[in-house]
């Protein structure tokens, strides 16, 4: 439509206007949206990296982040003698503050047994924990806390060496760190611990097939997604109704800048539509001179927004590494719709002041 | 009947109801011939606007019967009259309303476009209907950057893409200066006369009055036909101003019943107080009309309103 064209871009401040109030808008929810699906995907990393489709862990427990989990005992070699098991990673958690340079933070502290698996997935710098006082931390982590490899870092009433640094090991509730299970046996003065076991179906079993075989007493078998599922749960509970709330926020604000801008732009040339509405255009003619207006501004609009999203995220990222912006293409492709949306929303409020023209009021001065 | 274009009987326009109501058109009848073209003239505030809306389907009459080429526009519903407004009238305004935003060409397209060309078959058609009315040098210029005589001949195009039966214009040349407005109104009778488009021109301008085929005089929503008037200033006798034997003294124009009264009063046998004296009971607040003051060829007469 030529007229809505030209009604637009006659006036560049207002398409501007309209384009940045979009952009804003856009770019704000994708960042939101991206904010979340990095926290969410950093908080599943750890359970994303280790091999396994199956996790056992404590009766009652059905989450890997949010409680600490004690197996019985016996229970890994019960597992291990299941048919159907190929292979099974046994992990101890723990939450632990460690305290360097008199600052303290929170390690998610992982002991594994380098034979079995289940340690860090992106080894950057330096090697695996081989005795029992070595440590892996998060590069960043180390970073922010100035640790370089050959440090020492108290934990609890003991000292470690952190002899590697790991990659995609942050998330929301501190970073992920690394030692052999039996530095954590010892850590925690308690022989034999094993909080997990991520447990590997063989072939031509089933992982769901397998949490059916696997009837332990004391213990949960579950689905690894669903356990990932249930640390989401955990997480939406802390952030999904604020970034929600954000997202709402930001979507009317672009419908309303896009519908004032194109209100404002229908009012200033009232007349003229009145002299087109004389003329014989219908008012299906006049709606769709303003929707495709603010369809133009609202596209423009959510491609400069992704365009700034992008950048917004990537200064975001090496401003403040531990945070991950994963803007995912499904999220764009339901932003560019939303836009749509927005144009649509926004095309109404000028919409009723087109329809209530009179044409005859064109003659009057 | 179908000679007629447009056949208005007995219409009737109330604004508001109750205490507030406002009867600005009461009972006209009007017959519009095609290629004719009707000047309505009237005081500001007569229902001119009111008529001309609803003769041109933008305004519902209260009462009455409005036809155009036999069809009852009066009568038809909401959604019919689009079509009819865009295809049978071409309206021209007093302050133009061109798109501000489209360039000169495109203004004059998007009206053929609405009617169902394609966007080449309205460009050409509007650049050749521009070119004939002496635009082919502005088509790219935005309405902003024409002066008004400019403005108001792409409204005529705009008026005229779509082959309209009549044209309406609502004071079409109160914001142009009179030598341009004359351009222009010289322009309306051409296209109505070589064209064969019936037009009515609604204005308080009486140096337009010249090129119409008919005057009307509208007062209080009403017509009158006295403004057409003048009296003889030697027998006393009213006469129809346009069918009058003209006569200039002392660089005013006197309206004569015959040849042999305008030759008396050239000659001067009688003064001009003695017309005065004879003039019929209840026209004295026409008394301005009665002796119009005309300079040369335009009319510049104090008038009635
Ligand atoms: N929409 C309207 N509502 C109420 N009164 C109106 C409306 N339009 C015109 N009028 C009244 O009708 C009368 C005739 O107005 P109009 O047709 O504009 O006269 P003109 O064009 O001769 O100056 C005036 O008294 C005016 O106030
Ligand atoms: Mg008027």
């Amino acid at each position: 439509m030529l007229l809505a064209r030209r009604n637009l871009f006659r006036d560049r401040t207002r398409f501007v206007l309209s384009v940045l109030g979009v952009a804003v808008s856009v770019g704000l929810i994708l960042l939101l949206a991206g904010y979340r699906a990095g926290v969410y995907r950093q908080a599943s990393a750890y359970l994303d990296n280790t091999p396994g489709s199956v996790v056992v862990a404590e009766q009652g427990i059905r989450d890997f982040l949010g409680t600490s989990s004690v197996l019985p005992p016996g229970a890994l070699e019960a597992v291990r003698s299941t048919p159907g098991v190929d292979r099974v990673i046994p992990v101890i958690s723990s939450f632990v503050i460690f305290e360097r340079h008199e600052r303290k933070d929170g390690f998610f502290l992982i002991g594994y047994d380098p034979a079995a698996g289940g340690g860090p997935w992106r080894l950057v710098e330096g090697r695996e924990p081989t005795a029992d006082d070595d440590l892996v931390i998060d590069r960043t982590t180390a970073r922010q806390h100035e640790i370089a490899i050959g440090d020492l870092v108290t934990l609890l009433d003991r000292e470690a060496t952190v002899v590697g640094l790991s990659e995609e090991t942050t998330f929301w509730a501190g970073s992920i760190a690394f030692a052999r299970a039996a530095t954590l046996e010892s850590l925690l003065r308690s022989p034999g611990l094993r909080s997990f076991l991520l447990v590997s179906p063989a072939q031509g079993t089933s992982a769901e097939g397998l949490v059916d075989q696997l009837d332990l007493a004391g213990t949960e078998v579950l689905l690894k997604r669903d356990v990932i599922a249930n640390d989401a749960r955990l997480m939406a509970r802390v952030y999904d109704a604020p970034i929600g709330l954000m997202v709402a926020i930001a979507f009317v604000v672009g419908v309303l800048v896009v519908g004032l801008v194109i209100y404002t732009a229908t009012i200033e040339r009232r007349r003229e539509y009145g002299a087109v509405k004389a003329i014989g255009a219908r008012n299906r003619t006049l709606y769709r001179v303003v929707t495709t207006q603010a369809l133009i501004a609202a596209v423009v609009g959510a491609l400069v927004g992704i365009g700034l999203a992008y950048g917004a995220g990537a200064a975001l990222m090496s401003w403040r590494p531990q945070f991950l912006v994963a803007i995912e293409p499904t999220v764009i492709g339901v932003v560019l719709a939303s836009s749509l949306v927005m144009a649509l929303l926004a095309a109404l409020i000028p919409a009723r002041s087109v329809a209530r023209l009179e044409p005859a009021e064109v003659f009057r001065g | 009947m179908t000679a007629l274009t447009l056949d208005v009987r007995d219409v009737t326009k109330r604004f508001g109801d109750g205490e507030t109501a406002v009867l600005a058109v009461r009972g006209v009848s009007l017959a519009v011939q095609p290629g004719e073209i009707v000047l309505i003239m009237g005081p500001s505030g007569s229902g001119k606007t009111t008529l001309l809306s609803m003769m041109g389907a933008l305004l519902k009459p209260t009462g009455g019967s409005i036809r155009l080429d036999g069809t009852a526009i009066s009568e038809l519903s909401e959604s019919r009259l689009p079509d009819i407004r865009l295809r049978q009238f071409g309206f021209i305004f007093q302050d133009f309303n061109l798109l501000s935003a489209l360039s000169v060409l495109e203004n004059v397209a998007i009206v053929a476009e609405l009617a169902g060309l394609r966007g080449r078959a309205a460009r050409d058609k509007a650049t050749t209907l521009l070119t004939e009315l002496g635009l082919a040098a502005r088509l790219d210029f935005l309405p902003e950057k024409l002066s008004g005589g400019e403005k108001q001949r792409v409204a005529i195009a705009r008026a005229l893409i779509n082959d309209p039966t009549l044209i309406l214009a609502d004071e079409p040349t109160a914001n142009l200066d009179s030598k341009i407005g004359h351009e222009i109104m010289r322009l309306l009778r051409s296209i109505a006369k070589e064209q064969g488009r019936s037009v009515v021109i609604v204005s308080h301008d009486q140096r337009i009055r010249d090129i119409a085929d008919r005057v009307l005089w509208l007062e209080d929503g009403a017509f009158k036909d006295i403004v057409t008037m003048a009296t003889d200033p030697v027998c006393g006798m009213a006469v129809e101003r346009e069918r009058a034997v003209s006569a200039e003294k002392d660089g005013d124009t006197f309206f004569c019943c015959s040849r042999g009264c305008r030759e008396e009063f050239l000659g001067g046998l009688r003064e001009d107080g003695r017309a005065d004296g004879r003039q019929p009971h209840g026209w004295s607040r026409l008394a301005g009309a009665l002796r119009s003051r005309r300079r040369r060829a335009s009319t510049t007469q104090s008038d009635a309103s």
